[in-house]
């Protein structure tokens, strides 16, 4: 696949003293779903701006389609952005709203079969001559959505799209993005700081802090295989251990434990990732603790999720999280706070983390 | 319950200072329009007269009386164009200046405002004067044209229309520049970059998206300069000249000059009602659209 559709090239940015962005690169492929990962401050959403122009890089470039398009206006760009406002237009209804950007080029008849054709693929025809002000949060989404869409963009800008709404209608709305999305064949960059929502919308996510991008990959691969600490903790529940080399096998302190992994460390002391799904739990009755990658603690915290359970095991001086699926639906297969229980878990299922 | 009926008064006040200033005035004007005028103190009659019985002693004479001459009618008309200028220039001047403060840091923003109400500290008649000393044949900006070079004897910078528009202007720009500060101040600055995003150049956006979102800003701070201006008369008896006559000046000399009081109050009782009922009308209109265009 052509990975070069949208390529961001050293882009830095300060405003005064503050560094935001420091020599960014990336390449997007037509027709990706991309997600930009990071907390507030961590520049996401300033890289957004600058590819939708309103904010111009101090250094680099950004090309869309082979053409240079760094120093041009937003209104010359062939991309359209998404507020996380929405900001739609109050005086004007949604029929006016969609037809905005499109009333300079059109014909009125033209405009009225966009209007509508675009209407019908966000199921919002209903709407048309209501006010912004008569919309509900999901309603306005859809109506700002379709100003976008309707101009047929190479590309389009998200910002934040699914923090303005309650999280019910939020799964719902992603799952329609998503097929939006690969219906329209458009590429789409969206920011957001939540991983939930990164995880389920993207097809390559970039994990930003303090204006770096520090990983930049599918989110199984980002989930499974973090580089490094920040983004272990970042996505999802992470144990971190920390292991040392000791005769055949790696040792931690914190656990009093041996580990077993099937692969070669380069530095003597190094972190290790385990998910907290990956660990097995078991009663202490039916087997007796191995040598190596498992441990028997006592369970501190346990809360019932609905499809898991989540326990705080303590051992020795430090406490790990397991989740344990809820397989049966007898409450007596859940483990009692102060059981003792055995872990365990896979070789495979250790992640090294580099830095 | 006691606070309760102060609360209810406390909220009232207003109009209590409304009636006592505003409509008591406004009859008694009335009255004195509707009376007959005589030499006397004061120069008309009552209309009530009981001394040979009950009698009600009223004219319309003194309305036919400044309607049919032109002299009158010509000095409101001027009034109202002198107004319509200066409230143009006014918005012309005010609205890149009130955008602009509304758009800026906090910092800058409450320096400017502080700038924008910096003229109310000193009086408004001094401030008026010293235009007159800028202005006149021996004044800074002649001096200064003379040694520039840029003219060879001394321009007739006073006592003409221009220098009462100007003085206007200048007079009235803050009460232009405020009440569009307080709407452009809550702006949603992302809905510009919305139509950029859109595809609208910086004129069309101006014309789409910011002149129709900033409407009752725009109607507040243009009748509170066109409301006062037409009445004006400080600044045209100041800085204006013999060449156009306006309303403020004609009604002070038919009180004061004349002294011919039912005369003078039919002018400003009409002139109120001229002014005031289109805009009350428009008023109505206005409210009812912006309530159903929600704005």
């Amino acid at each position: 696949m052509d990975n070069n559709f949208l390529v961001v090239e050293n882009i830095s940015k300060s405003f005064g003293d503050n560094k935001v962005l420091e020599n960014i690169n990336l390449n997007i492929s037509k027709s990706e779903f991309f997600g930009l990962l990071g907390s507030s401050g961590s520049g996401k959403t300033t890289l957004l701006r600058i590819l939708g122009g309103f904010e111009k890089p101090d250094t680099g470039r950004v090309i869309l389609d082979g053409t240079d398009i760094t120093n041009l206006e937003p209104f010359d760009r062939p991309l359209n952005y998404m507020f996380q406002s929405y900001a739609l237009f109050p005086h004007l209804n949604v029929f006016n709203n969609l037809a905005f950007g499109i009333k300079e080029n059109f014909t009125q008849k033209e405009i009225e079969i966009n209007v509508r054709d675009i209407a019908e693929l966000l199921s919002i025809e209903h709407l048309l001559k209501r006010r912004i002000k008569q919309l509900s949060g999901g309603e306005q989404q859809r109506v700002a959505l379709g100003r976008c869409l309707i101009k047929k963009p190479k590309l389009l800008l998200l910002d934040e799209p699914l923090a303005a709404l309650d999280k019910k209608l939020r799964s719902k709305t992603q799952l329609e993005l998503t097929t939006l999305q690969k219906k329209l064949k458009i590429t789409f960059v969206f920011v957001t700081h939540d991983q939930e929502e990164a995880m389920s919308l993207s097809d390559r996510m970039a994990i930003m802090k303090n204006g770096l991008i520090l990983e930049c990959s599918s989110p199984e691969e980002i989930y499974e295989n973090p580089k490094s600490l920040y983004t272990a903790n970042f996505i999802g529940i992470a144990n971190i251990i920390e292991i040392y080399k000791k005769g055949e096998n790696f040792y931690s302190d914190d656990l009093g434990i041996n580990f077993k992994l099937n692969k070669e460390l380069k530095n003597i002391k190094t972190n290790i990732l385990l998910r907290p799904e990956k660990i097995k739990i078991q009663s202490i009755n039916n087997l007796k603790t191995s040598s190596f990658n498992s441990f028997s603690g006592e369970i501190l915290e346990k809360s019932y999720l609905g499809s898991f359970t989540r326990y705080e095991i303590k051992i020795k001086n430090m406490i790990i999280s397991v989740l344990d699926q809820n397989f049966y639906s007898n409450s007596n297969y859940n483990f009692p706070k102060g059981e003792k229980v055995i872990c365990s878990w896979e070789s495979e299922s250790i992640k090294v983390l580099e830095d | 319950m006691k606070n309760k009926l102060f609360e209810k008064y406390f909220v009232l006040s207003p109009y209590f200072w409304l009636v006592l200033f505003f409509f008591i005035p406004l009859a008694i004007i009335f009255k004195i329009s509707i009376s007959v005028s005589e030499w006397g103190m004061p120069p008309y009659q009552d209309i009530f007269l009981f001394d040979n019985g009950f009698k009600i002693n009223t004219t319309f004479e003194n309305y036919v009386y400044i309607f049919s001459d032109y002299y009158y009618i010509g000095s409101f008309v001027n009034s109202l164009i002198l107004a319509l200028i200066s409230t143009f220039f006014c918005l012309l001047i005010g609205f890149p200046l009130a955008f602009y403060i509304a758009t800026s840091n906090i910092k800058l923003r409450n320096i400017l405002l502080v700038l924008v109400v910096i003229p109310f500290w000193s009086s408004f008649l001094l401030r008026v004067y010293a235009w007159k000393i800028i202005l006149q044949n021996n004044g800074i900006l002649n001096v200064i044209l003379l040694n520039l070079g840029i003219t060879s004897e001394p321009l007739q910078l006073l006592y003409n229309q221009y220098a009462v528009i100007m003085g206007i202007v200048y007079t009235y720009l803050p009460l232009m520049i405020l009440p569009l500060y307080g709407y452009l101040n809550k702006f949603d600055l992302n809905l510009i970059e919305a139509s950029k995003d859109l595809g609208l150049n910086r004129i069309k956006t101006f014309f789409k998206v910011i002149l129709p979102l900033s409407v009752p800003g725009i109607v507040a701070g243009s009748l509170l300069v066109f409301i006062p201006v037409v009445g004006e008369f400080i600044i045209p008896e100041m800085l204006g000249g013999s060449d156009r006559l306006y309303y403020g000046k004609i009604l002070w000399e038919e009180f004061f000059v004349n002294r011919n009081w039912p005369g003078a109050s039919a002018l400003a009782f009409s002139g109120i009602i001229i002014l005031v009922l289109p805009i009350v009308i428009f008023q109505i209109l206005y409210s009812r659209w912006s309530q159903k265009n929600e704005i």
